[in-house]
């Protein structure tokens, strides 16, 4: 006999002792041991020393944001299913509890549960140090309806973004979302985990309306990181702010005292894009239109006018034949500070395939942009328009998914909940 | 004896007339019942707290280091009512009462940050509050004074004479699955497609009402569920046989030839069913696992519409199998509404969500009385299954807490 019997074979076998009574022994035994009261639901001790890997929970801003960034992302978006606000906030609690458990490399609750229980934490993820993980969680423009009471408390820097050029290729399923909750960590089981235990938690009040995995950072967050390349094999954020510069943090990340909503200073706001990118017919470019389409060596990472990555590129430079080194259209060039009335945002993106596309056959492959900021409205939105209007890559990649997400600060310590401020 | 059109309506309405009277007898303190007020923002709550000392009142207050601490242990017998607060316990979120191994009083969704209450009328005994995944998850409380009825006795009366319902429900359902298989054979062997067809419509539902059961018999020559509702890839071609089967000669093939074998054998093989059935018992948590089981079925085939690939009548299926699964529910919901009131309430709420949402697709428009599933829209799909996952996970909770009672 199995030391442990599924519903199924448990339902049989003990539907079964009343047909033969020959087997009401045997079957007696199985029915007795799944009634028998489990071992304490205490969560087993992590096998791994509990302070390695992990990132503090608790704290004036989110982690996951200036934190330097993982190598695996998992990400959903939710639409709230409840129509009630207390449902909401005892959902919004249990999340944090349960963020608090994970981030620290902890179940959600009891693997090992009463045998005629299912387990509370799903499980993949025991054994499994805390691998770095973050959860951040961010409230869409939708949840400001009229649902929740909470149209008065809607930023002016949510609004919804406006359609930009080139938008007519986004896809509505991909798109939006009352919620979203960003998991990253070095595993990508630890990271997936918590996506779902997250998606559990909120059975009945929220469901999934769209996930995104990815699985190589494309952006340096930290001077100690270097910068990973894109599926283009291109570096492309060698000029990301950094953790260690608190003075960008503070200009450009953080919403400060300018915001109007109070229960928003010490967040951000978050912008998502998925940029398919059709890198088959990348791949067929010669390598100096490669080139100017970012602006970068492909090898080196260093700018056109540069010999290393971290030269500062010079837009002023010009070749021989008197056309700019880096051209009008380069990416680089279009998404500088320079470019943006010294505007920039915190990347945080990472690299996604999701197998291929039927219609064609082609990959789907390119990059879950993601990107923080104090106001979409002084600097997505702006830097946006201008590269979908004018860069060279335009060619190359197709934005199918858009969202934009409030994240507010950080939680105090337990006891605090996402949202806490917001409702109160 | 119920009667078959009658029964939904009907069993739906025991459910609401459950729930007055249920939530009536914990206003009046029915020995070991409780009633909880949903969880708050502990800030919304904080001006609640009661005056210290009152004796019928327990302020408890739960920490990650001190586990449920409570203001006082010993109380006098009679209505006691539990305020809750979690402070930090991030690893808690939810605390039990509990006599022995049973669980008298709970309150559950209770995450740091937030309040809650139960009330439940205590007599004379030793009593736990425990508060799983804490650092010191159990506190003893005492309780003296006048004793009264037992609990545990009602408790078990009502567990036993819902299983007994269920029993009868089963072999009502078996009873109706043989006179409609046996309609559906004889139509076979007519010369009407179209009431052919109708007829197999009318069987269907009384085979999905109780899928679990016939599940069950799943041994040697007993594979019963094979024989009566294998889909064309279940078995090899040569074996294929069945309810399905014969589906595929009327809505596929749009003949009667060569279907009069398989309705005689389907009639065969339901009339085992009800001679195997008839002998069964069944225990609470079988109830609570087989409604479980449903409601898989549900999103597992009805809702890909697999099940009915050839009449596209998977809606009149799902709605079967959630009729099985609420008269289970409903069944257990008696002793259910005396161990964990909130999570009973849950569970009903969930599914009056999915039966309002599954009414929205009934139509006149074709004998099913459902709309054919190609009419589905890929939105609907996830709204569907959404709510069937909303009902299974509170009522994942039910067999545990009814195998303890």
């Amino acid at each position: 006999m199995p030391p442990r019997a599924s519903r199924r074979q448990l339902l049989g076998r003990a539907l079964g002792v009343a047909v033969g009574a020959g087997a009401a022994g045997a079957a007696g035994f199985g029915v007795a041991r799944a009634t028998e009261p489990g071992p304490a639901a205490t969560p087993a001790a992590p096998q791994h020393d509990p302070t390695a890997d992990i990132v503090p929970f608790y704290g004036a801003h989110q982690a996951g944001i200036a934190t330097p960034a993982q190598d695996r992302l998992a990400f959903a978006a939710f639409d709230v299913t409840t129509a009630s606000v207390q449902d909401l906030q005892v959902l919004l609690g249990t999340w944090s509890a349960a963020a608090a458990q994970l981030t620290r490399g902890l179940p959600v609750g009891a693997v090992e549960t009463d045998p005629q229980s299912p387990p509370i934490d799903t499980g993949e993820a025991e054994g499994l140090s805390a691998a770095r993980l973050t959860i951040t969680v961010g409230f869409g423009p939708s949840l400001f309806d009229q649902r929740f009471g909470l149209s008065a408390k809607r930023p002016a820097a949510l609004a919804d973004l406006p359609t930009l050029p080139g938008d007519g290729t986004l896809v509505p399923a991909r798109s939006g979302g009352d919620l979203c909750v960003q998991a990253c960590a070095d595993d990508p089981t630890v990271a997936f985990h918590a996506i779902r235990n997250f998606a559990r938690l909120a059975r009945g009040k929220a469901v999934i309306r769209w996930s995104q995995l990815g699985f190589g950072r494309t952006s340096a967050t930290s001077v100690g990181q270097q910068t990973e390349r894109n599926l283009m094999g291109f570096k492309d954020g060698t000029r990301n702010i950094k953790a260690e510069t608190g003075a960008d943090l503070d200009g450009y990340v953080w919403v400060g005292a300018e915001g109007e909503q109070s229960w928003m200073r010490g967040g951000s706001y978050l912008v998502a894009r998925r940029i398919r990118m059709l890198i088959e017919s990348w791949d067929t470019d010669r390598l100096a239109d490669q080139e100017n389409v970012f602006g970068r060596f492909k090898t080196s990472g260093a700018p056109l006018t540069g010999k290393a990555e971290s030269d500062t590129p010079d837009f002023a430079a010009e070749g021989a034949d008197g056309r700019p080194v880096i051209p009008v259209g380069a990416h680089i060039r279009l998404a500088a500070p320079e470019t943006n009335g010294g505007q920039k945002i915190l990347r945080r993106g990472y690299s996604y395939t999701d197998g291929i596309d039927t219609a064609t056959g082609l990959l789907d492959a390119g990059l879950f942009f993601i990107a923080y900021q104090k106001d979409p409205r002084a600097q997505f939105v702006p830097i946006q328009t201008r590269l979908a209007q004018h860069d060279n890559l335009n060619e190359y990649i197709r934005h199918t998914g858009s969202a934009l997400f409030a994240v507010p600060p950080g939680l105090a310590a337990a006891g605090d909940w996402w949202g806490k401020a917001l409702f109160g | 004896m119920k009667t078959t059109s009658a029964l939904s309506a009907r069993s739906r309405a025991a459910f609401s007339g459950l729930a007055v009277t249920a939530l009536a007898a914990g206003a009046l303190t029915a020995c070991g019942s409780s009633k909880s007020a949903k969880s708050e923002p502990s800030q919304a709550a904080a001006a609640s707290s009661s005056p210290a000392g009152d004796p019928h009142k327990a302020v408890v207050t739960v920490t990650a280091a001190g586990g449920c601490a409570v203001d006082h242990t010993d109380f006098p017998a009679g209505q006691v009512t539990f305020d809750i607060s979690n402070k930090d316990a991030t690893a808690v979120s939810e605390i039990e009462l509990q006599s022995g191994q049973r669980i008298i009083g709970e309150k559950e969704n209770l995450p740091p940050g937030f309040n809650g209450s139960f009330t439940v009328a205590l007599e004379a005994g030793s009593y736990s509050l425990v508060c799983p995944g804490s650092g010191q998850p159990t506190r003893q409380l005492t309780v003296t004074g006048a004793a009264s009825t037992s609990a545990d006795a009602d408790l078990s009366t009502l567990l036993t004479q819902g299983a007994k319902e269920y029993k009868t429900y089963v072999d009502t359902q078996v009873g109706y699955l043989v006179q409609t298989t046996q309609a559906l054979d004889s139509s076979l062997k007519g010369a009407d497609l179209v009431a052919a067809q109708k007829a197999y419509m009318k069987a269907r539902p009384y085979y999905e009402k109780i899928e679990p059961v016939a599940e069950s018999f799943a041994v040697g020559n007993d594979d019963l569920d094979k024989a009566l509702d294998a889909r064309a890839d279940d078995v090899p071609p040569a074996e294929w046989a069945g309810f399905h089967r014969i589906e595929k000669g009327l809505f596929e093939d749009k003949s009667l030839a060569g279907l009069a074998a398989y309705g005689d054998a389907l009639v065969t093989d339901v009339q085992k069913l009800q001679g195997l059935t008839a002998a069964l018992e069944y225990k609470p948590f079988e109830l609570a696992n087989g409604a479980q089981e449903l409601l898989d079925e549900v999103s597992k085939t009805k809702v890909t519409g697999e099940e009915e690939r050839y009449s596209h009548i998977d809606l009149l299926d799902f709605q079967s199998n959630v009729e099985g699964s609420e008269q289970a529910f409903a069944d257990l919901r008696p002793a259910l509404q005396k161990i964990d009131p909130a999570l009973t309430g849950t569970i009903a709420d969930a599914f009056s969500a999915l039966d309002k949402l599954l009414d929205t697709y009934r139509t006149g428009d074709n004998p099913s009385g459902f709309v054919l599933y190609g009419t589905l829209k890929d939105t609907d799909k996830p709204k569907l299954v959404a709510a069937v996952k909303a009902v299974q996970e509170p009522l994942s909770q039910v067999a545990a807490k009814v195998t303890k009672a």
